[in-house]
This record gives C-alpha cells, structure tokens and sequence, in this order.
C-alpha cells in the first residue's frame, strides 16, 4: 500500500515541475467550454454552459487519463520500469501507483475547469452533489487510465501509443451524450452514445444536476472500472514475467 | 554460498537463441561480462535480475532461484540498467529518497546522505538532476542501487557514453564496493576497462561462452609479441609455416601471431608482397586485450580472406 503512494508521489512531483504540461492540458477543456459552451446556438435549452459543463469535465478525465499511459510508456521505455521491476517491494503498485496519479491529476484539472465554468456563468451543482460528482468522475479516472495503461504495456513505442490516443479519444467524447442531450440525436447515435460508458459518468452528473442519483448509471462506470482494472493488472503481470 | 551461480542458462527469442547453456560460478569478486553488441549481454543480466524467465536452465543468487524465489534475489540484489533511468526534473536526493522508501529501509535520512556521500553527490544532492552530467547521473544510480546495502550488484554498461575521467570514477567506487564484500556483475564492451578493473572476465558471442579467465591469464594465451600489420588489397591462402592470423579489425589493423614475432616479420613482409597486397606499415608489439577478443570472437565483419576460426578453435583448446 504504501509502494502505491510512493509510485504515485514520483509522478506528482515530477507533473507539478513540468510547469509547461501542467497548464497545456486544461487549453483544450477551457476551450471547449468558452467557444463551444457560450457560443453554440443551441435550442434545446436556455443556458447551454449548465448542460455542457458535465460533459466538459468528463472530456477533462478522459483527456488526462488517455495521456496517463504514456507515462508507463516512457518508464518502460526509458529503462524505470526494468529498475522498480527489480525492486523488492509489490510490482503491482508500479501499476496501482500509475493509475492512482493519472486519476488525481485529472481531477485536479478537472477542479480547474469547474472553477472555470461557474466563472462562466454555470450555476450547476449544490455542495452535496459536488462531492458526488468528484466520485463519479474518480470513478471514471480509475476505469479511463486502467484501460490506457492496459493498453501502453501491449505497446512499445510512443508513437504508437500517441496513435491510439488520438484514435480513441475525440470519437469516444463526440459519441458521448456530452454535447446534446439524446432526446435530439439521431437515433443511430442515441443508441451508441447510452452504451458508451463516457455517457454513464456524464449522465450520472447531470442526473445530479436535478438532484437525482442514478445508480444504475454510477454503478455500470463502477462495475465497468473494476473489471478493467483486473484486466490491467493482469495485463501487468503478463508483461513482466 | 556461492554469490552467483548458473548451470545451462538458456534464453530463445523465437528461434533465435540469445543465451546458450551459459554455466557460470561467480564468487565475491568484479566479474565482467563481454562481448559485441547483440551478443546476449543484457538478456544475461535480465536472467539473474529476475526480470526475464528463462527458456532452459536455472541460476542461483546467494543459494536462491532467480525463477522460484525471485523475491528474496531481489531482496539480496540491485540492477543498474544501461539507459540511465534517474528523474532529471527531481533531485538527487529525491531519486535516492524514492528508492529508500520503495526499499523501506530504516533510519532513511542518514542512509540517503551515506549513499550520495559515498558516491561524491553530496555537495550537488539537493540540485535537480537536470543539472547533473552524465558521470555523476550514472554515479546517482549508483546510490539508488546501494541504499539497501546489497550483496550483489548488477550492472549493464555502467561506463557506457561517459568521458574518460567519469568512466574511471565508476570504476573507482565499483573497485571499492567490491573491497566491502559485494558481488559485482558487470557488462561492458570496453576491453581496456574489462582488462583494468575486472577480476575475471566472461567472453561472450553469440550466446555462448567462449572463455572465462583472468584478464591477465586471457592475455598470456596470445604469448609474447604480436605483428600488426596494415595494408590494403585482397589477400588469401595459406600462411607461412609458424604464423597464425588473429583477424582484422575495424580499423584496417591486421594481427598475425607467432611464437618469435620479431624474427617472423621479413618472411610475413614477403609472403604478403607475393600475395599482392600492399603493405603500409608492419610492427611487432606487445598483445593487448583487444586482440584476445579479436582472436576469440573476431569482428564480426570479417575483412579477411584467412581462416581465423582455425585459430580461435585452437586457442580454446589451449
């Protein structure tokens, strides 16, 4: 247990010195949420930045979890990952360390981007839902970055891990429910957006929104995380003997 | 107990064998593997770091099975890869720190300033790494891999893209861990370094061994004097009576062997102008390590016409 916090402290420190990236990932985010959120023309609602603003800060997990594998990428391929690897302590928390930052990082981005949104003008959230909603969204991070780290062991070079990235990325959010609601899609696409389980977690936080909980919803994203950690996990160990 | 040990270590890639029945019995001393790039340095050292699973065989760290007792080799042991793996955004006392916790070691704070201490970092170790040369980045590794007081230590190319001064200075404090009773295993393709600071050296090629001796005793295998030779044009057929050829080098440089060298040299100046080639210069001098690798493995790319592998089988049956 420990071996995670201390995996997941090198990672902080290093994240918090490179000042360029720690400011870099919130641009796409904030920029989302400026000239889409104010600017859209949209019908289905009166104030389009309290819809969107959900949608906003799962695209800020998803972008920070899918860019967390490239972290193990580079352990691995800069010769870290061969060091901890013959370190006695638990080679699982190597992982579990990982997986740990790239979910805090994204929820400190993501703590930005709120701050950003309600300097906008959206009045989205009561106290109470908004510890509910750092869950949910936690609980998005565990599930986002276990499936990229999974995914940055079966590569071996960054660029092909860039390649996925941006493969899965931008269709995994414009297939989401996060920029209209599914009473106005296309039904081809209503129907892939409610299975695609970037919507269960935007889904849950508007639910809160209206001061509903949707459990059905926050507990497939949480089913859905555990099963993806096991798999990284074995994943893991495959890829280290 | 027998610090390291393997009986018929073997590692295949596919089809392509990387490791072949390697059999080694190390005990407390500076033992240096060698041998082109490729030619199965690192999957060695991988085997007995627990981080490969060997395909045939087994090896022991201090009695332990690096397979079936992988936790307490790692218990015993550190690895220092050959990429130079230090956090250059931290600082060197931050790298050492996150080993010591990993490692969780008592009393941390005086061991970290003992590690960087012996390893001349403490006056840069509250500087971040980014400032660091490569010298004193390989030597911060050095501590990470000591704050756990390890009985063996592993290291891949640890003088590997250093300047001479940094490459001397490693291998100072490795001469000096050693003194402490600490195994080390050391890769290197740097024969003067192997012939310097090893105790005993591994020659490797292509997977297999093809001596483990003394650097000293390796040496006086090639006898007293050798020629050295440079010249340009094809040459082949049978040597003269009495004189071997040790192969080419990369550098144009020809050796040839022989029982009197000094005195084989007018009959090897004629044979060689007889078979064309256009000679440059001809010298006898003393043999060095290289050529003890040049005779065992050769170069790789073999420039010559001769049939030095005669000759390397000969000098393995010796």
């Amino acid at each position: 247990m420990r071996d995670i916090f201390y995996y997941f402290e090198r990672d902080m420190l290093r994240w918090l010195r490179g000042r360029f990236s720690v400011v870099s990932a919130l641009v796409m985010p904030a920029a989302w949420l400026i000239f889409v959120g104010l600017a859209l023309p949209t019908t289905f609602t009166e104030n389009y930045i309290d819809f969107i603003t959900p949608g906003i800060l799962v695209l800020t997990m998803l972008g920070a979890s899918l860019q967390g594998g490239s972290l193990l990428i580079f352990d691995k391929i800069l010769g870290f990952l061969n060091k901890f690897l013959a370190l006695p302590s638990s080679r699982e928390s190597i992982l579990l360390g990982k997986i740990l930052f790239i979910t805090i990082r994204g929820l400190i981005q993501a703590t930005v981007i709120m701050l950003l949104a309600l300097i906008l003008g959206a009045s989205f959230l009561n106290p109470a839902s908004l510890a509910l909603t750092y869950g949910i969204l936690a609980i998005l991070g565990v599930l986002l970055s276990s499936f990229s780290t999974a995914i940055a062991l079966s590569l071996s070079d960054h660029d092909a891990y860039a390649a996925f990235n941006s493969m899965v990325s931008m269709p995994l959010f414009f297939t989401s429910s996060a920029l209209m609601p599914y009473a106005v899609m296309p039904a081809w696409l209503s129907s892939i957006a409610y299975w695609n389980p970037v919507s269960y977690a935007i889904d849950a936080i508007r639910a809160l929104q209206g001061g509903v909980l949707a459990w059905s919803r926050i507990g497939a994203l949480a089913l859905l995380s555990v099963v993806v950690v096991c798999i990284s996990i074995r994943q893991f160990r495959k890829a280290t003997l | 107990m027998i610090p390291l040990e393997t009986h018929g270590l073997t590692k295949h890639y596919g089809s392509l064998c990387a490791v072949d029945h390697l059999d080694l019995s190390i005990g407390n001393e500076i033992f240096g593997l060698l041998g082109p790039n490729g030619s199965g340095k690192t999957t060695t050292v991988l085997m007995l770091t627990t981080l490969l699973k060997p395909t045939k065989g087994s090896a022991t760290v201090f009695g332990h099975d690096v397979e079936r007792e992988a936790q307490e080799v790692r218990n015993l042991i550190s690895y220092v890869p050959q990429d130079m793996a230090v956090d250059i955004k931290l600082t060197g006392r931050e790298n050492v720190a996150f080993f010591a916790k990993l490692y969780g070691i008592p009393r941390r704070d005086e061991t970290i300033d003992r590690v960087l201490w012996m390893m001349d970092l403490s006056e840069r170790a509250d500087d971040l790494v980014r400032t660091y040369s490569g010298g004193m980045r390989r030597r911060l590794e050095l501590a990470q891999a000591l704050v756990h007081e390890p009985k063996a230590l592993f290291l891949d190319e640890p003088t590997i893209g250093l300047d001479v001064a940094a490459r001397k200075k490693i291998w100072e404090h490795i001469r000096i861990l050693k003194s402490r009773g600490m195994t080390v295993f050391v890769t290197t393709h740097y024969m003067d370094e192997a012939e310097h600071y090893c105790d005993r050296v591994a020659i490797l090629d292509h997977g297999l061994v093809a001596a483990v001796e003394s650097p000293s005793r390796l040496k006086g295998m090639l006898g007293k004097d050798l020629i050295s030779a440079r010249m340009s044009g094809r040459i082949g057929g049978n040597l003269p009576e009495g004189i071997e050829c040790l192969g080419g080098k990369e550098d144009g440089e020809f050796v040839f062997s022989s029982e009197h060298a000094s005195e084989k040299v007018p009959t090897l100046f004629r044979w060689l102008e007889e078979q064309g080639a256009v000679i440059h210069s001809l010298s006898v001098r003393e043999p060095t390590f290289d050529d003890v690798f040049l005779a065992l493995v050769g170069t790789g790319d073999e420039a010559t016409g001769f049939d030095d592998r005669k000759f390397r089988t000969m000098l393995r049956r010796r």
